[in-house]
């Protein structure tokens, strides 16, 4: 009878195992204070010899001028057309599909154009940046007098595309949560497709479509490799996409990729550019997380 | 009759609204087609680049080959000795480590398979950039008979194809022509292997307890929280953070190691969510069942819950893989390497990836070496299909209804 009566849980190896699980878990948070610890001191470190004010305002990024220049807003801009241009792209392609893909599509054959975008998401972005380069670029150029080898238009475009399953993807998961009765009270009041798909199923699921705007951005701003092999490593403090331009993840690429004396000042910008991307990108899929908590219609 | 059923005038308001619900669910299928052509254009267009039509100055054929399974070192000191140095001043500049490098370099050992002392044999050969010129397919086509008439005594007309069975295995070159993958390909896979092994435990085991131990509450809470903002971090921070503490902080150098842990941390996420969905797909049924039989939670746990979702675990450290696979950015700070002229002999050797490898020939000057990322993207692709085959394989062979 003593067996019977001990709880599960409390056998020694009951307890280890737990606390074993809990160690390999702390490994994430682990992590997070990693990411805030390595970049935190060398961005104080930046600080101490860059005032704020002109990391802030100054508008030249020039680290390894003579001269040095830090001010971060040429790769604000970068990044913000290059993100614009992918958005342009990715937003309006991607809810289509997610429309098409929750309402239209029978769901015998969602699995299988699911497979087809999970397979496009997962073409490493090495091999989109060699297309921008190579083939949108000159393509663009026959149409476009003046454009750069390097612009953030091609860079943007195709990035547009390398983000669009992502976009479907969370939009699509938003809309097939909304029960099927409102689609099928809007049929019975004589709805077409069409409305129930537009004002109906869209509206109800909105808090997951701006989720997934919101997250589709944050993937765009911290997107490498396709902005570093297209659109150039040249800061410019422009918002014309057919100059060459630098954003905050290919000046990193670039910096880390070059010789930096360890201690610089220069090899410290490069902590700063890191942290105010990992913040920006923070802050966009908090307010995400957010988006999606505060508004999520609840239907019981 | 006839003929009120067939106008539908009658529903005035609707034959606009039909129009458009037609037009709308077709314009609405168009992303699809549109990414399907992408698609296809783009695997297209990089299959054309890697083939090329090239005038080329080939070698007069190597004078001595070299029995295979040698060592590049023996064969070194058995090629300088042909060259009339001295036994001490081989072994001298063999021993010492820059100068067997240089030497490495500038002697290419490839492995031919036919040569006129039999076949599968060594040889040697200087970096000597024998490209004449180079031309794309169709212009090379259309040009053939010309180009043919205008050699000039000692060139060939050839019809490369920039993948071939030496393009994977030799090494990176400064002359585009004999630059090969095999590094690349040797240190993905270590770095791939060794981060999945760091990330697995850590993934599975923070899926089990999130799903399997914890209620809802504040800790569970907490992690997810967390998890998820890890997902969303850019590769590239992961990058820093490889490079502070793991390169510099740990001081372990640009090599295999921080690199792999640097993508663990980076898998960590993804692998959590396959997992957790793995585990959530085995019913309650079965863990009611085995606490009736009175099983403690360890005992459901890793006896029939784990052994129950590992087909669906197995699928998502595949797709895991396959993502980390294409990561360029964070291995580009902690230190894979332009140059690697050396296959990886452990955790702490020097390395590069074929990503990596990929970028630094297309930021090549040189406009053959867009030839050779070619070559090396169909690559990278095919070691990618072969990871998703082998996902689908496990999602189907072991799928169970529940």
């Amino acid at each position: 009878m003593e067996t019977l009566k001990q709880k599960p849980s409390r056998g020694a190896k009951e307890v280890l195992t737990f606390v074993v699980l809990l160690l390999l878990s702390s490994v994430t948070l682990l992590t997070t204070a990693g990411v805030i610890l390595s970049l935190a001191g060398d961005v104080v470190r930046f600080f101490e010899r860059v005032p704020l004010s002109e990391y802030l305002f100054a508008k030249e990024w020039t680290p390894l001028f003579a001269e040095p220049r830090y001010g971060i807003l040429p790769l604000i801009t970068g990044t913000f057309v290059v993100t614009f241009i992918a958005l342009l792209v990715a937003v309006p392609l991607g809810l289509a599909l997610s429309v098409y893909i929750s309402e239209y599509l029978p769901p015998h054959r969602r699995a299988r154009v699911m497979g087809v975008m999970e397979l496009f998401e997962g073409i490493p972005t090495v091999v989109f940046g060699y297309f921008a380069l190579l083939f949108i670029t000159p393509l663009l150029q026959n149409i476009i007098p003046g454009l750069n080898i390097f612009n953030p238009l091609s860079a943007g475009l195709v990035m547009g595309f390398a983000i669009m399953p992502y976009v479907s993807n969370v939009a699509s998961d938003a809309m097939q949560s909304v029960p099927q009765s409102m689609r099928e009270a809007a049929y019975a009041l004589g709805a077409r497709p069409y409305e129930v798909s537009l004002r109906v199923v869209f509206p109800a699921a909105i808090s997951g479509i701006i989720a997934a705007v919101i997250l589709a951005t944050s993937r765009a701003v911290g997107e490498t490799m396709i902005v570093a092999i297209a659109a150039g490593q040249r800061p410019a403090l422009t918002l014309d996409p057919r100059e060459t331009i630098a954003t905050m993840t290919s000046y990193i690429v670039q910096a880390a990729t070059g010789d930096q004396p360890t201690g610089s000042t220069a090899y410290y910008a490069l902590y700063a550019v890191g942290f105010t991307l990992f913040v920006l990108t923070l802050i966009l899929n908090l307010v995400a997380q957010y988006v999606v908590e505060r508004y999520r219609e609840r239907y019981e | 009759m006839n003929k009120v059923l067939d106008t539908p005038q009658t529903f005035n308001g609707d034959t606009l609204k039909t129009r458009i619900d037609r037009v709308f669910s077709r314009a609405i299928a168009l992303p699809l087609l549109l990414a399907l052509l992408l698609l296809a254009v783009l695997l297209g267009d990089t299959l054309y680049r890697s083939v090329s039509v090239q005038v080329v100055r080939p070698d007069e054929g190597p004078a001595k080959t070299y029995a295979f399974g040698l060592s590049t070192r023996d064969i070194l000191y058995q090629e300088l000795l042909a060259r009339d140095y001295t036994e001490d001043e081989v072994k001298l500049s063999l021993e010492d480590p820059t100068e067997r490098r240089v030497l490495m370099l500038q002697n290419r050992v490839e492995l031919m398979w036919n040569t006129h002392e039999g076949p599968f044999r060594y040889v040697v050969r200087g970096l000597r950039d024998d490209r004449v010129a180079d031309f794309s397919l169709l212009q090379g086509l259309r040009r053939w008979d010309e180009l043919k008439a205008n050699l000039k005594p000692g060139e060939q007309l050839i019809l490369n194809p920039w993948i071939d069975q030496s393009f994977l295995t030799r090494p990176p070159s400064r002359s585009p022509l004999v630059a090969g993958i095999g590094t690349a390909l040797w240190g993905t896979v270590w770095v791939l292997g060794l981060s999945l092994l760091l990330a697995i435990p850590v993934g599975v085991g923070t899926a089990i307890l999130l799903e399997e131990y914890l209620r809802e509450g504040r800790i569970s809470r907490i992690l997810e929280v967390n998890l998820r903002n890890l997902a969303g971090v850019p590769s590239i921070v992961y990058g820093l953070l490889g490079l502070t503490l793991f390169v510099r902080a740990l001081n372990l150098g640009p090599t295999i190691l921080p690199a792999a842990m640097t993508l663990a941390l980076l898998a960590i996420p993804v692998v959590v969510v396959t997992t957790r969905e793995a585990l959530r797909a085995v019913p309650d049924s079965m863990r009611q069942a085995a606490y009736a039989l009175g099983a403690t939670r360890r005992q459901v746990v890793f006896r029939i819950v784990v052994p129950s979702a590992l087909p669906g675990m197995v699928t998502g450290v595949i797709l895991s893989a396959a993502r980390l696979i294409g990561e360029a950015a964070p291995l580009l700070l902690v230190g894979a390497a332009a140059y690697v002229p050396f296959l990886p002999s452990g955790p702490l050797s020097e390395y590069t990836v074929i990503p990596v490898q990929i970028y630094l020939w297309i930021s090549q000057n040189q406009p053959e070496f867009a030839r050779v990322a070619a070559a090396g993207i169909i690559v990278l692709l095919m070691v990618l299909s072969v990871l998703y085959m082998l996902a689908l394989y496990f999602r189907n062979r072991f799928r169970r209804e529940w």
